[in-house]
């Protein structure tokens, strides 16, 4: 698939992601996780591939349009805004969520969303730069959330977490999986976490099983 | 313009001369690099405003709308060269978007100043256009290379940024925005306090030049208002202008970062 200028890290990657499914990709560092999560998502521009979601393919939508749908959230949090609040309402200012298709959250709901990953003490008002690192990573993964994707593509969200955070994280994870019907594909390099339904290793051939 | 106006004779250019040559001694002696780059650039600038007053004269001698096209179809081919050799850090192919953008507002400057509010005879009256042209050209060359130079910085630096609001379902134009945003304020910030300074800080140059040769200041004021009020919002246009044609160059058909 990815045809980088120089080398082809992997090809022939062929995946099928049922709805609610939670798919863990492993292997080692450097062998194009990353950037299999970015081709999923449109937004590498060396990788080659069909892509589609409930059947239809992908260039039936915009990029922006697809990105809205199978949202990827990089390993690095970047907020936008001044305070907490600004950077998780930040999505919806774009003109893809505009006009009243999609109500901005209120903070009861922020406050909601961010209490279940653990953030109950931080301030919707507070700076974005007095965060820590695995607060950020947290805040950056609301921000995806509360725009409801159908795909969520988390690029090792809870690396910076300590284990009762990453433990709150995965059980939200397999929460919007099980009710809400989000497909996740996460890319890990943490202990199994125990909420994967598949698990793959990523290699040069492509997406392989592991047998557990 | 009255008769009453002062002349610099040979000897005036020598002593001006005199003052780089002292200024250049003094840089030497205290080790500050800098007396080539000075001696260099006051011969570049001699020679060129020389060989700009006999072609300015020319062109006005001869009084023929042609040549005050192609004097100035020559100052924005010029102009392009030096935004595009200021400008750093800028990809190629930036050639036409400054060409197109310069020459629209050098049109515009000359419409609104020259035919609208001074209203020369005859119409393409040298002594007029040519210097609007390049008094204009001056400043959005400058302003060009500056807010170019910001804007390709500014979205290397966000490279990431880029990708989280992309990723999140930005437009290309919504990812680019505050890049664009900070190269324009840097751009115009000199042309603006130009505007507030000029008058009580600074005599600004045209009004100056009016004044030393012998024309009314009230006038004079008046002739560098209009001209200072039309190049600040010509400038900003040309900012305009050029950032929306090249923030597309930052992303391909699929709307993805590749810079």
């Amino acid at each position: 698939m990815p045809n980088g200028s120089k080398k082809t890290i992997f090809a022939h990657v062929d995946l099928t992601v049922q709805s609610g499914e939670i798919i863990d990709i492993t292997g080692p560092s450097g062998c194009g996780k990353s950037t299999l999560l970015t081709a999923f998502a449109r937004l590498n521009r060396y990788s080659t591939g069909q892509l589609a979601l409930h059947g239809i393919s992908a260039k039936q939508y915009s990029p922006a349009k697809w990105r809205t749908q199978v949202a990827y959230i990089p390993q690095q949090p970047i907020l936008i805004g001044e305070t907490v609040a600004d950077a998780l309402r930040m999505p919806f200012g774009m003109r893809i969520r505009h006009p009243a298709q999609s109500h901005a959250p209120n903070d009861l709901k922020l406050e909601q969303l961010l209490t279940t990953l653990g953030c109950a003490d931080i301030e919707m008002q507070r700076p974005i730069h007095e965060l820590s690192g695995g607060q950020a990573a947290r805040i950056s993964l609301a921000r995806t959330l509360l725009t409801k994707p159908q795909v969520l593509l988390a690029d090792e969200v809870d690396a910076a977490l300590d284990p009762d955070n990453a433990y709150l994280v995965s059980q939200l994870l397999q929460h919007i999986a099980t009710h809400e019907h989000v497909s996740i594909i996460r890319v890990r390099h943490s202990a199994d976490d125990g909420i994967a339904t598949r698990t793959l290793i990523l290699n040069p051939e492509g997406l392989h099983h592991v047998n557990q | 313009m009255s008769t009453n106006s002062y002349n610099i004779d040979i000897w005036g250019l020598v002593i001006a001369l005199l003052m780089v040559s002292i200024a250049a001694i003094i840089t030497v002696r205290m080790r500050i690099g800098i007396a080539t780059t000075l001696l260099w650039s006051t011969l570049r600038a001699l020679l060129q405003l020389a060989v700009m007053g006999y072609i300015i004269g020319f062109v006005i001698a001869q009084q023929n709308p042609w040549l005050v096209g192609l004097l100035i179809i020559f100052m924005l081919v010029a102009g392009v060269q030096i935004t595009l050799s200021r400008a750093k850090g800028v990809p190629h192919g930036l050639a036409l978007p400054v060409l197109l953008a310069l020459t629209l507002t050098v049109l515009l400057m000359i419409s609104v100043v020259a035919e609208l509010i001074v209203r020369p005879q005859p119409w393409y009256a040298p002594q007029l256009v040519t210097p609007l042209a390049g008094m204009l050209l001056g400043n959005t060359v400058s302003a060009l290379a500056v807010g170019l130079s910001r804007f390709f910085e500014s979205m290397r630096e966000r490279r990431n940024e880029i990708q989280t609001l992309l990723a999140l379902g930005a437009s290309t134009w919504e990812a680019a925005r505050p890049s664009i945003e900070s190269s324009i304020r840097l751009g115009i910030t000199p042309t603006i306090a130009s505007l507030a300074s000029a008058g009580i800080v600074t005599i600004p140059g045209m009004m100056a030049g009016q004044i030393i040769a012998g024309g009314d200041p009230l006038n004079a004021a008046k002739y560098q208002f209009v001209i200072l009020v039309t190049i600040a919002s010509l400038t900003l246009i040309a900012d305009s202008i050029i950032m929306l044609m090249v923030y597309r160059t930052c992303f391909n058909q699929e709307a993805q970062y590749i810079l």
